[in-house]
């Protein structure tokens, strides 16, 4: 008798679990090849996120609104994939019909089932011991196009994987990183090409965008990202400094396909923090670039920190987005800059439209008719330190903003910290990092403001903001669902309503999110995912 | 067929030894063995440094006193991961694996690494560099009798729950951020030791010093050592209300109590 309650017993639970686990319908293949015009037309497959800023104009907004203010209560834990590599997780998943892709730390890739999270394949990179490496070791994303997987690799390789199997087609090294270079995001497909950043702007490389043959690996252009010889803007570099002048370019641009434009932000001018030696406003460093879609050309440039002597990248995923801005539509470009100003751009044009504070600053007193800031004299870092606001970090970073077409709002996390800046004579070693100095907080990092910020675009205007405590550094997703979703350094994933910032939902991860969200449906269902110190969260609304 | 062949059995294991041998004999050159650091100036403490500052401060913090955003460790305190010189050579050179700990790079002279182990030695309180007035054993009963500390003091389990624990206290102070805490206790307060007052929604108050606190939630202990958790969306408000819950001893104690009890707070150690 007990045994067949047992039996019984196991039955039933033995069906449950079937049940959860089944799709309902006939089992179909997974995984069709993504073409650009696919790419193109992300917007209108919104089951699917088909490249790390979720479509071109990198507005991380999905359509989907099956999950929605209404319902988010009753969002529901599905599945935890658990990154073997203890390390903490960057990653932005794509999702291509039914199959998540995820990259891992140091330079890694696994293909599992988007309902399930298990396995279909992985691919580990192979990677020297000496890596020269700013900053952790992370991997943000892949990009895809027909059948094969584009990454980045800490060595400073661009890999090209099958999608289907994970087998590698082609492997090709994007510079050397004995001399400093690496490289941690996302590509960005752009036509038949590959567009790829580089990092290593704490090792005194030269920084460039480069666009290679998705088919063959070879490279198509490269564009520097800072002026050199020929070059007329070469004299905002005094002497030979241009050479050492850093200017990374490591994290994923946007393109417009109308205008055949990519935009892609660069980062600080080398050595970081000692700009004794570089004088200059050092272009392009910090700033806004706008390449020709097919020759990388420089079409136009916008400079947000003029010879920068704090490591305020502008390394933030430019959103673009055509709104009314006094009283006609415009083509604009958004961005909340790591030097705590936010700027509404002119996006065919590069001109400045409007610029204001977002996040607790002392450096500039404002921004002129052109957007270039009117600086505080005595807040350039000195031997004995000074205290500037935002910190190193930033107003905000690399952490991706969204915008919601829904509510018009553009929205960032946001941190109003201080720190003290020092600077420090230092010689270029090639491989050895060249900075010129450092920062360090002066109060416990509890008593700083952190927040997400909502931004009207055509004013600058802050619409409202929701208090993040201690500090933030994940990314934003917008939904057709009138929410937003986001994490904190505290372990919180949560879902706020995008319209005023009321809360609606959370759940403790446990450890730090430091990835941005993002949402996709399988057969019929939603889904939303996020990573949390090295393990990769699913959830969705109850069966 | 080879399996069943001697010689094939006899090269084999030669082989294997000789790649044992070889591993051995690597492995003892790429560590380092504990002969002691033959760079050990005040001289090779400032090289150090000065090294300290361009490749690792970026993770460890211009003070070493490790990363809030980057997860690196507190230098400036005992070494989990090390216990010696050689060890902490080792990691140096060789990193951590699996972490973001990644290895100088190859060509980084000895010499380099030692000093960088000097350095990360000279930001730890050794109590042989101190020369303190004060009597350990003096301070031991001014700690236990007028200054009653262990009312809210931990030492080895013994004592109070509203303030720090002291076990270890020597390791982590020198001698006169010790002081400074007991005449001053309010220059300084570590937010795990804020005093919160939170008004619930029927208005009654709690207060209690903040044990955590993060978006969503904080959560206190109360005199009486009672542990509360709000959710903020759940109470009324939540504030701040002093800076420091310890007395200042300035006035309470004379100037040789506190430098006996600055003596025996610096002596607690973790091999004592």
């Amino acid at each position: 008798m007990k045994q067949l309650a047992i039996l019984l017993l196991l039955f039933t639970f033995g069906s449950l679990s079937l049940a959860q686990e089944l799709r309902e319908g006939p089992v179909t293949p997974a995984f069709t090849p993504v073409s650009w015009e696919r790419l193109v037309n992300a917007v209108d497959e919104p089951e699917n996120w088909l490249m790390y800023s979720s479509t071109l104009d990198s507005q991380r907004h999905s359509g989907l609104n099956q999950v929605n203010t209404a319902n988010v209560t009753e969002l529901e834990f599905k599945w935890a994939y658990q990154i073997p590599e203890i390390d903490r997780a960057e990653t932005t998943p794509l999702v291509v019909d039914g199959i998540m892709f995820i990259t891992e730390a140091p330079s890694n890739i696994v293909a599992v089932d988007a309902v399930t999270g298990r396995q279909y394949w992985r691919y580990d990179h192979e990677l020297p011991d000496d890596l020269r490496i700013c900053c952790g070791r992370n991997n943000r994303g892949v990009a895809i196009l027909g059948e094969t997987l584009f990454m980045s690799t800490l060595d400073a390789h661009l890999v090209a994987l099958d999608a289907r199997t994970g087998n590698v087609r082609w492997d090709v090294e994007v510079a050397d990183y004995a001399k400093g270079y690496s490289k941690t995001a996302a590509p960005l497909i752009v036509k038949d090409k590959v567009i790829t950043g580089i990092a290593g702007g704490e090792f005194g490389i030269r920084g460039f965008i480069d666009a290679y043959d998705a088919q063959t690996g070879e490279l198509a252009w490269r564009t520097y990202t800072i002026a050199g010889p020929g070059n007329p803007d070469v004299s905002s570099w005094s002497d030979d400094s241009w050479e050492t002048g850093g200017g990374a370019s490591w994290i994923t641009g946007s393109y417009d396909v109308e205008l055949n434009l990519i935009y892609w932000g660069t980062g600080n001018p080398g050595p970081d923090w000692n700009g004794d030696l570089r004088l200059g406003d050092n272009l392009y460093s910090d700033s806004a670039l706008a390449l020709n879609g097919d020759t990388g050309e420089l079409e136009w440039y916008f400079q947000f920190t003029p010879h920068d002597v704090h490591d305020w990248d502008a390394i933030q995923v430019p959103i673009l987005a055509d709104i009314q801005y006094q009283g006609r539509e415009r083509k604009v470009m958004m961005w909340a800059n790591r030097n705590a100003f936010y700027y509404t751009i002119d996006r065919e044009t590069g001109k400045f439209l409007l610029g204001n504070p977002y996040a607790l600053q002392t450096w500039a007193t404002g921004l002129d008719s052109d957007g270039r800031p009117i600086r505080v004299p005595g807040t350039t870092p000195t031997y004995e330190g000074v205290v500037v606001s935002p910190s190193i970090g930033g107003g905000t970073n690399w952490w991706s903003p969204s915008y919601s077409p829904q509510t018009g709002l553009f929205y960032v996390n946001a941190f109003d910290g201080e720190q003290k800046f020092f600077k420090r004579d230092e010689d270029y070693e090639e491989g050895q990092r060249f900075t010129g100095g450092g920062g360090q907080y002066i109060e416990p990092i509890d008593t700083y403001n952190s927040a997400i910020r909502a931004i009207d675009p055509s004013t600058g205007d802050i619409a409202w903001e929701f208090p993040i405590q201690p500090r933030t550094g994940a990314g934003i997703l917008t939904t057709a669902g009138g929410l937003l979703f986001s994490g904190s350094v505290d372990g919180f994933f949560y879902a706020l309503d995008a319209s005023d910032g009321s809360e609606l939902w959370h759940k403790s991860l446990g450890q730090r999110v430091h990835s941005a969200p993002m949402s996709f449906a399988v057969d019929g269902k939603q889904y939303v995912t996020v990573a949390a110190g090295n393990v990769v969260f699913t959830f969705g609304l109850p069966e | 067929m080879r399996w069943n062949n001697p010689f094939w059995w006899k090269s084999s294991l030669l082989s294997w030894v000789i790649l044992a041998l070889s591993l051995t004999i690597l492995s003892q050159s790429a560590t380092a063995q504990d002969e002691g650091n033959l760079y050990n100036t005040g001289v090779d403490a400032r090289m150090g440094e000065r090294y300290f500052q361009r490749q690792c401060s970026r993770c460890h913090g211009q003070d070493a006193k490790g990363g809030d955003e980057t997860g690196a460790p507190d230098l400036t305190v005992n070494l989990s991961g090390a216990s010696n010189d050689a060890g902490v050579y080792n990691i140096i050179r060789a990193g951590i694996q699996g972490t973001a700990m990644l290895p100088v790079p190859e060509d980084t002279p000895d010499s380099t690494v030692w000093q960088l182990v000097t350095y990360i030695n000279s930001l730890r309180t050794d109590p042989a560099n101190f020369d303190l007035p004060g009597s350990p054993s003096s301070g031991r009963m001014v700690y236990a009798g007028k200054g009653a500390c262990a009312s809210c003091h931990m030492i080895n389990g013994q004592g109070g729950r509203l303030g720090p624990d002291l076990s270890r206290v020597g390791e982590q102070r020198d001698p006169d951020e010790i002081k400074t805490s007991l005449t001053d206790p309010g220059e300084t307060v570590s937010p795990r030791w804020w005093t919160m007052r939170v008004t619930q929604q029927d208005g009654s108050i709690v207060e209690g010093l903040r044990m955590n606190e993060d978006t969503f939630g904080i959560r206190i202990i109360d005199q009486d050592a009672n542990l509360w958790s709000f959710h903020k969306n759940q109470i009324q408000s939540y504030e701040r209300v002093q800076d420091s819950t310890m007395p200042g001893y300035a006035q309470t104690l004379t100037e040789s109590e506190i430098d006996d009890l600055v003596a025996y707070l610096f002596s607690l150690r973790k091999e004592n």
